[in-house]
């Protein structure tokens, strides 16, 4: 062991860290925007791209894809904005489309929110839902829970480096 | 990174940095044909008319699980042309590991001298130093005539301290061992972290 102490959940400087009690809380929140608006699908990523929920109806889209093209599109959007002194908290994107409307937003600074509801809700009241829930997420995300769950990632463990080695060359075909 | 403790799973962003042309598109190219379709995602590439990476290119790896952990690699690339420097700053934000791919054709050792220093500008940018972030150096194109041995490219980059990788990435040499260098210093780094923390 590196660390007799790395039992204990960690938060790490160059992202975020998720534990079990932040899951329920963006599940309920989730759960609450789906249904108020109501949304056909919500998709939550993180900033850069990695998903870390998706509910509704699913097409065939590649959710993984799906996600690092919606982190892209909020990063590029963000940055026209900051080009263009137009830059506020909770950017949002909205695209408009045959049958449904799809919204992208910041939530916060490391969460990316991705909603398709109806065309026939409006958009007001998809923005107004969207924009609370934003703000709910990007407060989750960045409380620590008051009890520290204890897991073992076996981020601690010597031969981590060269097990990862090996899983890399179990799925490499060469 | 981002650690998500309900699914045990580690997300690692390595991000594929180096000049116009050099071959960073063609590494994902080659990791998305020769690994196991089960652990991999669809290669998403937003490219120009002319084939050109527009934005980046994106493939997510995922190994079975280690211990209590699935680790989840997503690789992207940058675009090399000159104009798209807002958005590889974009693409380069939030990585935990760099991989350069240096273009080894004599002609272009002012090319990687320029992307380098763009690259350091960009984390400096993000309050991120360079030395604090694992970095592979790929010599690519090493089957040209002339091509720049892999040292003296070290030699013009300055990177003594950062492992350099032989590549032709076109013939799939060297992807493979540029990819487990730079998942095994960015694995180290955080488990530096973790100890700190």
């Amino acid at each position: 062991m590196v660390n007799p102490d790395m039992n204990a959940p960690i938060d790490l400087p160059s992202g975020i860290t998720l534990y079990p009690s932040h899951d329920k809380a963006i599940d309920r929140v989730l759960n609450d925007l789906m249904q108020k608006s109501p949304a056909q699908f919500i998709l939550l990523a993180e900033a850069s791209g990695q998903i870390l929920s998706a509910l509704g109806e699913r097409t065939t889209a590649d959710l993984v894809a799906l996600s690092s093209l919606v982190a892209g599109d909020l990063a590029a959007s963000q940055e026209i904005a900051r080009l263009t002194d137009q830059y506020q908290n909770y950017q949002l994107i909205l695209r408009e489309g045959p049958q449904t409307n799809t919204f992208i937003t910041e939530a916060g600074q490391h969460l990316v929110l991705f909603v398709r509801v109806s065309k026939e809700v409006p958009l007001g009241w998809a923005r107004l839902l969207i924009h609370e829930a934003s703000r709910q997420l990007a407060d989750i995300v960045t409380t620590l829970p008051e009890e520290v769950e204890k897991l073992d990632l076996g981020l601690s463990e010597e031969k981590l480096s060269s097990l990862v080695d090996g899983g890399l060359d179990s799925i490499w075909k060469g | 990174m981002q650690i998500n403790w309900q699914l045990r799973e580690l997300n690692l962003k390595i991000v594929y940095y180096g000049p116009a042309l050099s071959g960073k598109t063609t590494n994902l190219e080659q990791i998305h044909a020769r690994v196991d379709p089960a652990h991999r995602s669809d290669l998403v590439s937003l490219k120009t008319r002319e084939d050109r990476t527009l934005y980046f290119d994106f493939l997510q790896l995922e190994l079975g699980k280690i211990n209590n952990l699935t680790p989840k690699i997503h690789l992207y690339t940058v675009p090399g042309q000159s104009y798209y420097e807002a958005s590889r700053r974009l693409v380069l934000r939030g990585a935990d590991g760099v991989v350069f791919v240096a273009d080894s054709a004599p002609e272009c050792a002012n090319a990687n001298m320029v992307a380098w220093q763009d690259m350091e500008s960009h984390l400096a940018s993000f309050d991120m130093p360079i030395e604090r972030l694992p970095i592979v150096l790929q010599c690519n194109k090493q089957d040209l005539y002339g091509a720049i041995p892999p040292l003296h490219i070290q030699e013009i980059l300055h990177l003594f301290a950062v492992p350099a990788i032989p590549a032709v990435a076109m013939q799939g040499e060297g992807v493979f061992d540029t990819l487990k260098a730079i998942t095994r210093g960015v694995i180290a780094c955080v488990q530096r972290q973790a100890a700190i923390a």
